[in-house]
């Protein structure tokens, strides 16, 4: 749960740079916030990145000159839910695959998991029992247990029902992880409610 | 369950009232909707800004405020009804998630908190990606809403707001609450816009569609009636509580009166004991019941939910 290592305020840390040059001092910012995105395994908060640069600078302008530079490489600076991340592009994901068990942790899920990921996704907040009605079977808690450990889900709202279970919603790791930017790119949540009609079957 | 005899009428009919006409005739032209808004923004500001009508504007707002998260939960397609969202709000512990539909109703509530003249605030709200961009829009929607008439400076907004990003309909909605309550002259942003709106509408205004901005203007005067109606409604209500306030004998009832003036849901669990929010008057749980009960029982408020348990109530 390492958040990105954020220098905190305290005073050996420079964020101004007042006494470099202007462009070196611009290039020096680029490179702090792409080295906080470097180390930082989920998206970065935009008032985090805004801590490690001056105050007057522009944290969209500095993405913008490093998401330029990185035009040609094989990984990209995304937007991702409320921050920005580092991450590979999708056309290598074949690649990484093929070269080694690298994302086997990180992504595979089962089959149920995947399912009961989906379900929280569109019922939110829901609480177990809600789950196994439409399951039909209990979710085990050992499943959502794995799921919150991921921080793919966390505890919500309280059920209204005896024993006041808790209900679980999704996170920001979760929109990460599926590439959205909110819960409106869920398919056909995010389809335009014109004319009921052509619905995306790749989903 | 006992109601309280009809003796509402009378509270009502000193109120300003809204003449029938500014509903009743057809919106077909951006000068007939700007003269029939006159009036409704007039009947409005009479009862918002005269303390002496005894309007509980803090009600009122957070009123509305769940409807527009009702409202704009339609329009971004995830259809939560307004219980739903009540619920995710008032039963989410402190410090866990709300999920999106509490997180929905706590940007409309705090959209209701904002002071209409905070920029900084109100760039904090609309969120980094629309920060730099709000304060020219709102300039501009000023301008036209001083040349043409508040409703079309709102429309303005929205459409510039739907311009920029065509998913941002909260932000729009937003920008044009504001709009009309610096155009009013108002202390604080009345979330009304978005109550009638649909996606489609939104969709052409965004588009910079000439019928659609005279729709979704002619939608807001509607919205302008509806919120009258609203405050007329609650400010009954409100009479009829602070009557008979003086005779609930509880400890603590002058403060649990208080937070029924200000609040639309109370959960007596939560927001009564064991501190009376926004207080340091101490009443315990079964205290809180009790209460609550005693007030339905006097028809002074109502059980919202329905259920046996985790009630919920408001006037």
């Amino acid at each position: 749960m390492s958040r990105a290592k954020k220098p905190r305020g305290d005073a050996t840390f420079d964020r101004e740079l007042a006494e470099l040059p202007p462009e070196l001092r611009w290039r020096e910012w680029m490179g702090r916030i792409e080295a906080v995105l470097f180390a930082s395994a989920a998206p970065v908060s935009r008032e985090d990145l805004a801590r490690v640069v001056g105050q007057g600078a522009s944290v969209e302008l500095l993405i913008g000159d490093i998401q330029a530079e990185l035009a040609a490489r094989p990984y990209e600076l995304a937007q991702v839910g409320g921050g920005w991340m580092l991450r590979t592009r999708t056309r290598f994901a074949e690649a990484i695959r093929a070269a080694a068990d690298v994302g086997e942790r990180a992504l595979p899920f089962t089959e149920t998991e995947l399912g009961v990921l989906c379900a929280i996704a569109y019922h939110q907040p829901i609480d177990r029992a809600g789950l196994a009605e439409i399951f039909g079977k209990e979710i085990s808690r050992d499943l959502l247990t794995r799921l919150r450990m991921r921080e793919l889900i966390a505890t919500g709202p309280r059920s209204p029902r005896p024993g006041a279970p808790h209900s679980f919603v999704t996170t920001e790791t979760f929109l990460a992880t599926f590439d959205l930017q909110s819960l409106r790119d869920l398919p056909e949540l995010g389809l335009p409610l014109v004319a009921g009609g052509a619905r995306d079957p790749g989903a | 369950m006992t109601f309280q005899p009809a003796r509402l009428p009378d509270d009502t009919d000193s109120l300003p009232q809204l003449p029938g006409w500014v509903t009743s005739g057809g919106a077909e032209t951006p000068g007939i909707v700007a003269f029939r808004s006159g009036a409704a923004l007039l009947v409005l500001d009479q009862l918002l800004g005269d303390p002496g009508q005894g309007v509980p504007v803090r009600l009122l707002a957070n009123r509305l405020a769940l409807s527009a998260a009702t409202a704009t939960s339609r329009i971004e397609g995830r259809l939560a009804r307004e219980s739903d969202i009540r619920d995710a709000y008032h039963l989410t512990p402190p410090g866990e998630a709300r999920g999106p539909d509490g997180d929905l109703l706590a940007f409309w509530r705090d959209a209701a908190r904002l002071r209409s003249g905070g920029d900084a605030a109100i760039a904090a709200l609309t969120g980094p990606q629309f920060a730099d961009a709000c304060a020219g829009w709102l300039r501009a929607a000023a301008e036209t809403a001083r040349t043409q008439g508040p409703l079309a400076g709102c429309s303005m907004a929205m459409a510039a707001v739907l311009e920029a990003d065509p998913r941002a309909e909260r932000v729009a909605c937003l920008l044009s609450d504001v709009v009309l309550a610096r155009a009013m002259g108002w202390k604080r942003v009345l979330p009304v816009t978005a109550q009638r709106l649909q996606g489609t509408r939104l969709r052409d205004l965004g588009a910079h569609d000439e019928p659609a901005a005279l729709a979704v203007q002619a939608q807001l005067l509607e919205t302008l009636g509806d919120t009258i109606r609203l405050a007329r409604t609650l400010t009954a209500r409100a009479e009829a509580l602070r009557a008979k306030a003086p005779k609930l004998r509880a400890k603590g009832a002058e403060e649990a009166v208080a937070l029924f003036l200000s609040e639309d849901a109370v959960a007596p669990g939560a927001m009564l004991s064991p501190r009376i929010r926004g207080t340091s008057v101490r009443m315990t749980d079964r205290a809180a019941r009790r209460f609550c009960d005693r007030l339905v029982a006097l028809g002074l408020a109502r059980e919202l939910t329905g259920r046996a348990t985790f009630r919920l109530y408001g006037l």
